[in-house]
């Protein structure tokens, strides 16, 4: 094993040992617990960028990955391997992993309050309240560290190692393994704060959501698995005849192939990891968790895994493709995709928390991505996937300084009936946090597609290029969505930054410190510049200028028959993508200028009815609700416990004991007391023998020699009677 | 030479004279006496026997030896049950020794 | 030593139990330790077993450590004892827990030395299952075991509660449980008792693999016994017999309602046992038994097995969903979880010799094991919180995590074994049980597909309601953290579920040797 190979091995173990240390020894120190876990995180964050810069030098890398395997487990005396595997792909996806992990984590020690007394009143299981502090002679309240923070780094090293798993993984099963270790760390950082009931019904719901996803992508691992006997993905989708075998053999479910049915069980898991409609619920109750919480599942991670999952099966997915029809899983992931897209766009519109917002435009991105899959744009996909984990990364950590500035306020001015999540609390921020302001609005321009500048603009116009091309039904969809994507950002920037002050606690608002700002600016970098590297070859005016990178390298990823051709440039999609994103922006600004509070928004005007449903995110929740979680209650408790085990199964039992105790009264009062106790045993048993003795008892004499008389004549007699007999 | 039977005869009367003892007699010690009598008129038959049918073989002659010994020690044993239930009871007739009753 | 290693695991215990009872019956203390000692006494000799299984004589129908010697000769019964991959497994997993499990039971306080006797005879009968290769030596170690467990449960068993029988009879609820425990499993073994004796008129011996041998190799028209019938019938009858048996072991579907009570009555060590290993008998029956003698009935049989053990997964996890007692939720999940033992013997049972048969019974095999391991913690987890708020009522508790962090992540990591998580012990077996039936039952296994999501579910439940919450305020100021000894039951499994979630292939290796043999054995 080489080098590079022994450190991909050894990738994801920092975090996993820094959950351990933590746990075991280091629970009792908050400085000890940041400490190891930043520093886990910045081993794996070197290691990372060691193995993708050996990436960048490797010559054809495509068709000669790092690659490593071991023996796992021994079934039916051959040797099931796993291993890792680092191909372009995986690359990119470990190059930003790394980053907004590292970012991710410095972050946290400045979000939990480190540095700071410990609270009041402060409870494990609640977000801290505050703590008062004397100086200068007087009182005032200053945000308390919160009281579970060694207990955060521990979870979110374990989240880490689950990405890091992930990502480095080369076979289904590991990549699982990673995919639901994350669901278990999701769950529990959402309810982090589990003394608050929402977040209680939040991480349960976040937790059987993905769930579902997850035991459908179990079938169809378990289908891939018993078809080619490996899970390998260097095995399946490199292998042309592998994957043309899945293609033609037909599994019998719905008329699809093996590949087709292989391919949608697996794209279910993703429905379920990425929020993809009709899944989507768990993932704006899962910003009741802490911010850096929401980014690592937002962007860097979980919700990235599951639209990488689907990116590194896109051969499969896409297995018996001829001449660019779209096969019924491509055709299945343009649709969800499609309405994922346009349908959280929607929602977003009408949500005043700040984090949600954000939570429905990552499921609103996430649907741009799974949709330009599924019209075969692979490398577009990808691109998106990466330039929205820098910007969403740094809209979640800007979002959360938000907040963290407007508690700020909230302690100072003593009114904690002020939401800080409520963007029509805020305003005016933009000169009270001024860093704070300007990467939001980086990150937001970029969710925007803001033109030429930022990262978001090129990949998704690259995706809006390939809809152009392979399918403009889906193009429209996606340019609508995007135009409401750009228009709830400027809303939200908006109502957040712009303008004057709503409240007195936004106009105490206080800027964060450097352990939350700086991990922000860095992001920045990303979300501006990483776009750059992805600008098309034909693009008028800029392309050629730099290279193509993002699509050279990715491009290589793909076995040869899927290396899609680069769609010819047309002016329709470059134009709507510029329509949309800026007119979207000027709309979200001149609409919310001047918004003084939530009642008056313009849109609850213009769109009435439709707003409230909006507002209430199509009544998904109260119909998810009633249709499963209520019957599935009633179903458990009622039906299948109550109903069946104890009264039918159970009673039946009971029945037969009935039966034969019953039966046993009539034994023993028919038969047993009179026949056998009476007859048998009295008349008999008891009777008749004393009768009888007291007849054989007259020859009883006690006189030896009357027995003796008596033994002859029996001895003679039977002599007699043995002798007549053998005549 | 005198025939085999003529023996079997003899311990036959011999054996019928203490069975009749036996049964018949009163004294304890009188019925002792017909014991022995009945165990001679089985040694006649076991000489007998063994003279006339398997002289080779020893086995009439040890027979009869261990019925000496075993009628010894009974006739010990019988006297010695005699005396005691004389000193307890001053009886000694049969008739009347009708415990087993009990 | 190696022929009389097994004679030496099997009745160690027992002489144990009879030293036990001299012991004065007062000296609680010594009696508990003396047990603690005693029980390790096997775990020493089942590692022996272990360490040299590689390099132990093997006998030619495949087994180690064989012991032959005649016990009942004039019958044809012999003292016949082995040991393969699979039998090794389960006498690893019943020596490690009957520790544990006497350790747990350190908090019993009535009829000390009673109790340890019994738990040690207990540790006989069930060790004597996993080693006879002769059916009558089978069956009296098969029913050995339920005499201890009766009495544990209706002796030690949680003295609260009552259950209504009919017509306003009631009895209390530890009595209705040891009861329907004992006559369930009875009413089980009367037709395994004559399937049994059928096999001894038939060959005249009891021999195991002598009859898997002669049996498999008569053709299905013969007649046997003296003209009454043929073979194919006999087989059909012995097979359902055996089955019955076994199933009622399990237990499948719908035979299983009285788990849930004998479970939850039981004490908390009982119900470790009884969840680790008593439910082991029932799918090793299966597969020492069933398996080999009848293949063919059990390839038309599978089918209905599969169906139930399907039902047993699905509804469990729904019945375990719907429960207020914490203990009896995790009695459910049992029946959720040995589901997938049994589905995977079915799915093996239709497609033997095929790779997904193996795959489908090495999982089975490991799936016994972990359930071993999660479901003792589980019981173990929740008795040492019924110790303390006496109650196990979900609704009543709340609010635990942060009044007792250590037990809440102990709870939390248990939990997420027995739900399955990747990285734990469960998934790996739960995955191979999948792919391995997958293919041979795609809709029964889609369908239990349901239960595993339920099984999410249950788990979520579980924690949520006692860990998370609203604050109990009339139960815990009981509370207190879980103790040293406490702690010293529950680290060595915690540390087998991480081992055998990371690194299975020590374990499996064994298994899926001894899977094949079995596999070759049948034809």
């Amino acid at each position: 094993m080489e080098l590079t190979e022994l450190i991909i091995w050894l990738l994801p173990l920092p975090p996993l040992l820094a959950f351990f240390l933590i746990v075991l020894f280091a629970n009792r120190s908050n400085r000890a617990s940041w400490m190891i876990g930043v520093g886990a995180a910045g081993l794996s964050f070197l290691g990372s960028m060691f193995v993708f810069f050996r990436a960048l030098g490797a010559d054809h890398f495509g068709e000669h990955p790092f690659t490593s395997q071991l023996a796992w487990l021994p079934l039916n005396g051959e040797a099931f391997k796993i291993g890792v595997l680092i191909d372009p792909l995986s690359a990119i996806t470990l190059f930003f992993v790394a980053i907004t992990v590292l970012m991710i984590f410095i972050y946290s020690v400045g979000y939990h309050n480190w540095g700071q007394p410990k609270g009041d009143h402060d409870q494990k299981g609640l977000p801290p309240h505050g703590a008062t502090v004397e100086e200068h002679g007087h009182k005032h309240v200053v945000p308390s560290i919160e009281p579970m923070f060694a207990r955060f780094f521990a979870f979110i090293g374990l989240f880490a190692f689950g990405m890091y798993t992930l990502v480095v993984s080369d076979n289904l099963l590991t990549l699982f393994v990673g995919w639901e270790i994350m669901g278990l760390c999701s769950y529990l950082l959402i309810g982090f704060w589990y003394g608050k009931p929402t977040a209680r019904a939040a991480m349960i719901k976040a937790f059987m959501t993905t769930r579902v996803g997850d035991v459908f992508m179990l079938l169809g691992i378990a289908l891939l698995y018993y078809f080619t006997g490996t899970l390998s993905f260097r095995e399946i989708l490199f292998n042309e005849n592998v994957l043309h075998a899945l293609s033609t053999h037909d599994s019998g479910v719905l008329g699809l192939s093996v590949a087709g049915l292989a391919g949608i069980l697996l794209f279910i898991g993703t429905v379920g990891k990425s929020a993809q409609f009709p899944l989507h619920v768990w993932l704006p109750d899962a910003m009741e968790g802490p911010t850096p919480v929401s980014a690592m599942i937002h962007a860097a991670t979980m919700v990235s895994a599951g639209v990488y999952m689907v990116i590194r099966m896109f051969p499969l997915l896409a297995a018996g493709m001829n001449h660019g029809h779209p096969t019924t899983p491509m055709v299945v992931l343009a649709v969800i995709g499609s309405i994922t897209a346009l349908f959280a766009a929607t929602i977003a519109l009408a949500q005043n928390d700040v984090k949600r917002v954000l939570a429905y435009s990552t499921i609103s991105q996430l649907g741009f991505m799974v949709a330009a899959l599924g019209i075969g744009a692979y490398v577009a996909a990808a691109f998106h996937l990466v330039t929205h984990a820098f910007f969403k990364a740094l809209l979640f950590l800007g979002s959360g300084s938000v907040i963290h500035g407007m508690e700020h306020g909230v302690l100072h001015t003593g009114n904690h009936k002020v939401d800080p999540q409520d963007m029509f609390n805020m305003g005016g921020l933009k000169d009270k946090m001024p860093r704070t302001f300007w990467t939001f609005l980086i990150g937001g321009f970029a969710l925007s597609g803001f033109p030429l500048l930022t990262a978001g603009f090129w990949s998704k116009d690259e995706i809006l290029a390939d809809a152009w091309a392979h399918n403009q039904a889906v193009f429209w969809v996606l340019a609508i969505a995007a135009f409401l994507t750009a228009f709830y950002t400027m809303r939200q920037i908006t109502l957040t930054f712009l303008g004057k002050p709503r409240t007195k606690v936004a106009e105490h608002a206080h800027e964060t410190s450097l352990w939350m700002t700086g991990p922000l600016m860095v992001l920045a970098v990303f979300a501006v510049g990483f776009g750059w590297l992805g600008i098309p070859e034909h693009f008028p005016g800029l392309g050629g200028l730099l290279p193509n990178w993002v699509h050279d390298f990715l491009a290589h990823g793909l076995p040869e028959w899927l290396y899609a051709e680069v769609p010819e440039f047309s002016w329709v999609p470059l134009i709507t993508s510029l329509v949309v994103a800026l007119g979207g922006l000027a709309a979200g600004y001149y609409v919310y200028r001047d918004v003084p509070s939530a009642e008056e928004d313009p849109a609850k005007k213009v769109l009435g009815p439709v707003h409230t449903l909006l507002e209430n995110k199509y009544y998904f929740d109260e119909l998810y609700d009633f249709l499963f979680v209520r019957p599935a209650k009633w179903f458990s408790e009622k039906f299948v416990f109550e109903g069946m085990d104890r009264k039918v199964i159970d009673g039946i039992l009971h029945a037969v004991a009935q039966v034969s105790y019953w039966l046993g009264g009539i034994f023993r009062n028919y038969f047993d007391l009179p026949v056998v106790n009476k007859f048998i045993g009295d008349t008999l048993g008891a009777a008749v023998p004393q009768w009888f003795g007291a007849q054989i008892r007259k020859i009883q004499t006690g006189v030896v020699q009357t027995y003796m008389i008596l033994a002859m004549v029996v001895a003679f007699g039977s002599l007699f009677i043995i002798m007549l007999t053998i005549r | 030479m005198i025939p085999l039977s003529w023996y079997l005869i003899l311990a036959a009367l011999l054996f019928g004279i203490g069975l009749f003892g036996v049964l018949a007699r009163k004294n304890v010690i009188a019925i002792l006496l017909s014991i022995e009598l009945m165990l001679n008129a089985v040694n006649i038959n076991l000489l007998a026997f063994w003279r006339y049918l398997t002289p080779e073989d020893i086995a009439g002659q040890i027979f009869t030896a261990m019925v000496f010994v075993v009628a010894a020690a009974e006739v010990a044993v019988g006297l010695a049950l005699v005396i005691s239930v004389w000193r307890r009871r001053t009886i000694s007739s049969a008739d009347e020794l009708d415990l087993l009753k009990w | 030593m190696e022929n009389s290693l097994l004679t030496i695991i099997l009745f160690a215990p027992s002489i144990a139990a009879v030293a036990t009872l001299l012991f004065p019956k007062d000296s609680t203390k010594t009696i508990r330790i003396w047990a603690l000692v005693a029980s390790l006494v096997p775990l020493v000799f089942a590692l022996v077993a272990w360490f040299g299984f590689d390099g132990a004589a093997v006998d030619a129908n495949g087994f180690k450590y064989v012991v032959n010697a005649p016990w009942y000769a004039e019958i044809g019964s012999y003292y016949h004892l082995g040991m393969d991959g699979l039998s090794l497994t389960m006498v690893l997993l019943t020596t490690l827990l009957t520790p544990l499990a006497i350790l747990a039971s350190f908090g019993i306080k009535e009829n000390v030395r009673m109790y340890m006797a019994l738990f040690l005879f207990l540790e006989t009968g069930m060790l004597g299952v996993f080693l006879s290769l002769d059916l009558l030596l089978f069956f009296v170690f098969w029913e050995i075991g339920l005499v201890p467990m009766y009495f544990l449960i209706n002796q030690w068993g949680s003295p609260k509660g009552e259950r209504e029988l009919w017509g306003g009879m009631k009895v209390s609820n530890r009595t209705y449980a040891s009861f329907k425990f004992m006559i369930y499993t009875m009413a089980g073994s009367l037709g395994l008792l004559l399937a049994i004796q059928m096999l001894g008129v038939v060959f005249g011996k009891f021999d195991l693999t002598y009859i898997i041998q002669e049996w498999n190799a008569m053709s299905g028209e013969t007649m046997i016994l003296g003209g009454f019938t043929t073979v194919a019938t006999a087989k059909t009858v012995a097979f359902w017999a055996f089955t019955i048996a076994f199933a009622l072991k399990v237990p499948v579907w719908p035979f299983h309602t009285w788990l849930p009570d004998a479970h939850t009555e039981a004490p908390t060590a009982g119900s470790m046992i009884l969840a680790g290993v008593l439910l082991k008998l029932g799918a090793f029956g299966f597969l020492r038994f069933v398996l080999p003698l009848y293949p063919e009935q059990a390839q038309a049989g599978a089918n209905i097995l599969a169906g139930l053990a399907t039902a047993a997964i699905i509804f469990g996890a729904f019945a375990a969903y719907g429960q207020r007692d914490f203990k009896r939720l995790v009695a459910y999940s049992s029946v959720n979880h040995m589901g997938f033992v049994v589905l995977g013997i079915a799915a093996a049972a239709k497609a033997i010799g095929t790779e997904s048969a193996t795959i489908a019974l090495n999982g089975a095999v490991l799936q016994m094991f972990n359930h071993g391991l999660s479901a003792a913690g589980m019981f173990f987890l929740v008795g040492v919180v019924y110790d303390r708020i006496h109650t196990r009522n979900l609704d009543e508790m709340g609010g635990y995590f942060p009044l007792v962090p250590v037990y809440g992540g102990i709870l939390i990591f248990t939990s997420m074994a027995s739900l399955g998580l990747p990285g734990l012990n469960g998934f790996v077996s739960e995955f191979l049980v999948v792919r391995g039936a997958w293919p041979i039952f795609t809709g029964w296994t889609a369908l239990s597909m349901l239960g595993l999501l339920f099984t999410g579910a249950y788990i979520l439940k579980g924690i949520s309601k006692s860990l998370h919450g609203p604050l109990d305020e009339t139960h815990s100021h009981h509370l207190t953290e879980i103790n040293k000894r406490e702690i010293a039951v529950i680290a060595p499994l915690m540390v087998l579920m991480l081992w055998l979630g990371v690194w299975p292939s020590w374990l499996l290796d064994v298994i899926d040797k001894a899977m094949m043999a079995l596999q070759s054995a049948i034809g």
